[in-house]
């Protein structure tokens, strides 16, 4: 009877062990299957402003860089491929249609620059390599002739030497920055237009200096306070 | 008109030299010209003169062009080593806004709800003769000054001089108030001795450069260039700790983002994790440190006469290590929001003995309930590990004024204060009695107002007559709403002395115009403990004074002549030469004045002929005598004190009804309220108005677009401006940022006048408010 | 008026001579490189017209191998 007793209620515990483990796991499986999102631990984006430090791990370089007055680029052929000040510049070169997507095939030159030799000259760096769909807005001119003739007309890029107020002040930025916040792509390195490549690339810190004079589209005068008689 | 012609002319075409010559060093570099060339043609006949920016705590040597006596080109100094011949864009700027068109340029008297141009004699006397008659009327706590920390050091002196040695009283405090206070409490606290240990010279030593919730790229640009440049050469390491993401933090190796007002947990976690891992330095923290605590609970001040006295107590290392077990990482991680892998992070920085450290902040510290807490608790970190006092090693309090440290802390333009210790110091009282020449019993011994009580008693009717220097009060205080109502009234007599009209010039019975820093002789000291002198470098236009000449007029007008005996050429000299006798000695001693006119600044304690870099270092510091590596001979037994400082709330936190944290500050284009950047073309356009910034996902919930006009609301007030989203800098969710400057939108109608109980310094970066669409 | 500023490429061996020939003419004024084969030369003329002629004056001189204009300045009339 003992014995009985005894093998009875070791079942039942080894039964109500069952249900709770069985229960425990069936609850489990209920729960959805999900992979936690964690955010990640890098600083987060700020897109306006983010630009400015790109490529300051290589602003060392640039400012070592030897001026290559052979091959350098001048303001007017920078502008010679743009419709207008502006706009996206057209590619000048050949490019066969299967390149297409920037990751695999425009950004391998134009992410970081270099000379090539086929062109003869250094490949300008872009200053938005995130944005790999190239051919959403540069286009290859593929021919010279024109549909039908028109009077296209073409802003005036800013000139250069004459956009700082004082003698020795730095000069305001005279283009909107928008897709051009990294300051270096275009102002440093050998492929940067003789005009506008800047003598102190390692500062780094662009805008500590040189601040943008058209974030508002009308020009806004200056600051003036009347008196207020009452 | 020929002669503008001519000039512009000249000017134009010394314009287009430049530019062929920047180009044709572009092309060849290294290319030179003869000098003798460059001085006649590129910069004409460009007189530079040496003196220090009109803008941040940083201190920058300029090199201002003057040309048929106007200022027409401003440069940095290449002999200065703050800055090394590299401004920041204010500073290339600062000269254009004296030609602004609505300069004051005239005294402005009230008269029948008119301003009426006055001769300056006149209104100088109607100034004295008013303030004459009130201490007559009320008493002498019935008239009071409120000056800057942009105040050059003779203008603080004589304004100190005139109410607490002449008519003998305290109502004379600064603006330097609602940014420097803490930070003075933070220092006497734990060194007893004001004023940072190290020096710039720390960025070239330092491995690592933690920021505690500092914005330096917009704020303390030139000096954020320095460590960018070491970053670059050295591989330094930037950590910026914040609330919100900015410029700084792109440019940082990390950035670490935490709950505002939690810094005090994650400090104190710090500290847990030195002592937890045995990274404590027991030999520093035996020799040179004691243990303290004060009193908790304080309240935040913000009911009006509200005082507080913190009561210190001894305790010993057992006691704070229990102390520090409410602040293990994983506790903190729960309400500061910064995870316990990235407070272990911080603190492995700091307890690595290997790794050189420098701490920076500024506002985001100081402008806090618990601020001088906060201050104390950074000291600990350093303290502990005995990272302090040696290059490239120590906690750095950053400034935001170009004179907060030389005037307002140095001078003691608070009403606690005198140029040497302390009112209530019995023989700090005597020296000022004696170099005065005054009676010591006239020199009060209990501080008065300090600034946001200062208002309130304007608002309450006990200030009768208020005169208000180099400052905007009723754009700058917190709760402006209150005081520009009470400065209104008509129980208070207000006098303004400005250069441009503000906000607070509206209120102003009389508006006195001043002269702008380069129009007059003065000196400025910095951040790191550098006095620097200039020459007056152009006149100014009209009837414009010095602030520190029209002072001693109408202390000369209401007969204390005799106390002011300096001549309207030499003034600013004169006072420097009886200025320096309060801090004689290898503690405080300044450079002479022909030292400071030769060199570009000069950092005190000034001994023998030279600086001392690091204080409280018997290496580089003559008054360390205790015979040991360090000795903070600022306390009695020479030791520096770590604090117990716990974790308190914020004085108000966001809730259903105001759901979002309000935090305020700046921007890189404008300086402080504003009144002399938005005058500048080039700043005003690259930054015309103010915004509120929201994080993208805050905005997406409210549904506001960028640019769209929004209401900020809090209990106190509201605000109008247009939102931004994703410009500037990036809050994190359920905050958002206002910067201050734009006096059309004035943000702080919104925010609290709470304050640190101990420093009465306001917290401008922690209200709670709704937002509305307007 | 306008007032120009260019920088001047002398044939190599020419720099004195260009110096020279550009110092003789009214309305010029040039500060020339120590080290370098290269001259900045700033003109200032009473109008565009004049401005056209100086330059096409300073064009045909043989010493002179590439002039390039850097900046230009043109300020109202009206100032008068």
């Amino acid at each position: 009877m003992k014995k009985r007793l005894g093998i009875i209620s070791l079942f039942i515990m080894l039964f109500i062990a069952f249900i709770t483990v069985w229960n425990f796991s069936y609850e489990q499986g209920r729960e959805e299957a999900y992979i936690p999102l964690k955010g990640s631990s890098l600083t987060p984006i700020i897109p306006s402003e983010t630009g400015v430090f790109r490529r300051a791990e290589f602003a060392l370089d640039y400012a070592n860089m030897p001026f290559d007055k052979e091959h350098e680029r001048s303001l007017e052929t920078y502008y010679d491929n743009r419709a207008f000040h502006g706009a996206p510049p057209s590619i000048p070169h050949p490019i066969v249609e299967t390149q297409n997507i920037g990751g695999n095939s425009c950004l391998k030159c134009h992410e970081n620059g270099g000379f090539v030799e086929k062109y003869n000259a250094y490949t300008p760096v872009v200053p938005h390599p995130e944005l790999v769909n190239c051919k959403q807005c540069h286009v290859a001119q593929q021919n010279n002739t024109l549909f039908k003739s028109g009077d296209y007309l073409k802003v005036n890029a800013p000139s250069v030497g004459d956009n700082n107020v004082l003698i020795t002040s730095p000069p305001v930025i005279p283009h909107q920055i928008q897709m051009h916040e990294n300051c270096l792509s275009c102002h440093a390195g050998p492929s940067a237009p003789k005009e506008i490549r800047v003598t102190h690339p390692e500062r780094i810190n662009c805008r500590q200096c040189h601040v943008l004079n058209n974030k508002e589209i009308k020009d806004i005068g200056v600051f003036i306070k009347e008196i207020k008689n009452e | 008109m020929s002669a503008t012609l001519t000039s512009r002319r000249i000017f134009i075409k010394k314009m287009a030299a430049t530019a062929a010559m920047t180009a044709a060093m572009t092309m060849f570099p290294g290319i030179i010209f003869a000098s003798e060339q460059l001085a006649g043609i590129s910069e004409g006949n460009l007189d530079w003169k040496k003196g220090p920016c009109r803008f941040c705590g940083v201190g920058c040597g300029i090199l201002v062009g003057v040309e048929n006596g106007k200022a027409v080109a401003v440069k940095g100094d290449p002999n200065s080593s703050v800055n090394k011949g590299l401004l920041c864009v204010k500073g290339y700027h600062q000269t254009m806004c004296i030609q602004a068109s609505d300069r004051l340029t005239h005294a402005l008297v009230k008269k029948n709800g008119k301003y009426v141009k006055t001769p300056i004699n006149e209104a100088l006397d109607l100034v004295a003769r008013k303030m004459k008659s009130t201490i007559e009327k009320h008493g002498k706590d019935s008239v009071a000054m409120y000056t800057s920390g942009q105040s050059t050091i003779p203008e603080g002196y004589v304004a100190s001089k005139l109410m607490k040695g002449a008519i003998g009283t305290n109502n004379l405090d600064c603006n330097a108030r609602l940014c420097m206070a803490s930070a003075v409490t933070g220092f006497l606290t734990s060194f007893g001795a004001d004023e940072p240990m190290g020096c710039y010279e720390d960025i070239d030593h330092a491995d690592y450069f933690i920021t505690w919730g500092n914005n330096m790229a917009e704020m303390h640009p030139v000096l954020f260039s320095r460590m960018l440049e070491q970053k670059n050469n050295r591989g330094a390491k930037i950590i910026d700790f914040a609330t919100r993401t900015t410029r700084s933090s792109t440019a940082s190796n990390r950035s670490i983002l935490f709950e505002p007002q939690t810094d005090l947990a994650v400090a104190n976690a710090i500290c847990y994790e030195i002592i937890n891992n045995g990274w404590v330095n027991t030999k520093f923290v035996e020799d040179h440190t004691t243990f303290s605590k004060g009193l908790t609970k304080m309240g935040y001040g913000l009911e009006d006469n509200y005082s507080f006295t913190d009561k210190p107590t001894k305790i010993n290392f057992a006691e704070y290590k229990k102390f520090l077990e409410d602040y293990t990482p994983e506790k903190v991680e729960k309400y500061s929001k910064v995870s316990a892998k990235d407070i272990k992070y911080l603190a492995s920085i700091y307890g690595n003995p290997n790794k050189k450290v420098v701490s920076y902040w500024c506002m985001g510290m100081n402008q806090h309930t618990r601020g001088t807490w906060m201050n104390n608790l950074v000291y600990n970190i350093h303290l502990l590990t005995g990272k302090i006092s040696q290059p490239g090693n120590g906690p750095f309090s950053l400034t935001g004024q170009p004179s907060a440290c030389g005037t307002a802390r140095e001078v003691g333009t608070f009403t606690h204060k005198l140029p040497h210790g302390v009112v209530t110091n019995r023989k700090d009282r005597e020296m000022a009695a004696r170099i005065w020449k005054v009676p010591v019993e006239r020199i009060p011994a209990k501080p008065t107002y300090h600034a946001t009580e200062m208002f309130r008693a304007v608002d309450r009717g006990d200030i009768k007559f208020i005169w208000t220097q180099v400052t905007n009060p009723l754009v700058s205080l917190p709760k402006t709403k209150r005081y520009t109502a009470g400065m209104k009234k008509d129980s208070c007599f207000v006098v303004v002395s400005d250069v441009f009209p503000t906000p607070t010039s509206d209120v102003a019975d009389v508006i006195l115009p001043a002269s702008w820093h380069i129009e007059k002789s003065g000196l400025y000291g910095n951040s790191e403990r550098r006095t620097q002198y200039w020459d007056k470098m152009v006149e100014g236009p009209g009837d414009t004074t010095p602030d520190a000449w029209m002072t001693i007029e109408v202390a000369k007008r209401m007969g204390y002549g005799d106390l002011f005996p300096y001549s309207k050429e030499n003034h600013a000299e004169e006072i420097y030469n009886e200025y320096r006798q309060f801090h004689e000695g290898a503690k405080h001693g300044m450079a002479p004045l022909e030292v400071l006119k030769k060199e570009s600044g000069v950092i005190w304690p000034y001994v023998n002929g030279k600086s001392t870099q690091w204080r409280f270092n018997s290496k580089y510091d003559p008054a360390c005598d205790n015979g040991k590596d360090f000795h903070f001979y600022g306390k009695p037994d020479g030791k520096a004190v770590i604090w117990q400082r716990p974790y308190e709330p914020a004085a108000e936190f966001p809730d259903k009804e105001y759901p979002f944290w309000l935090n305020t500050g700046r921007v890189i284009e404008h300086w402080h309220t504003g009144s002399m950047t938005r005058r500048i073309p080039v700043l005003h356009k690259a930054m015309p108005h103010a915004y509120v910034e929201f994080h993208p996902d805050d905005a997406k919930a409210l549904s506001i677009r960028d640019g769209e006009n929004v209401k900020v609301i809090s209990r106190r007030g509201e605000c109008v401006l247009p939102a931004s989203i994703n410009k500037r800098g990036l809050p994190t969710k359920g905050q958002v940022f206002v910067p201050f400057f734009d006096e059309n939108m004035m943000i702080n109608d919104v925010t609290l006048d709470a304050f640190c109980p101990i420093s009465k310094e306001p917290d401008y970066k922690k209200c709670a408010v709704k937002i509305q669409k307007a | 008026m306008a007032i120009k500023s260019y920088l001047a490429h002398p044939h190599s061996g020419q720099k004195e001579k260009l110096i020279n020939e550009l110092l003789a003419l009214k309305n010029c004024e040039i500060i020339p490189a120590e080290n370098k084969d290269v001259i900045i030369l700033v003109t200032d003329t009473e109008s565009d017209s004049d401005d056209d002629i100086l330059k096409q004056h300073i064009e045909t001189f043989n010493s002179l191998k590439l002039l390039a204009l850097v900046s230009g300045f043109n300020t109202p009339k009206n100032d008068l």
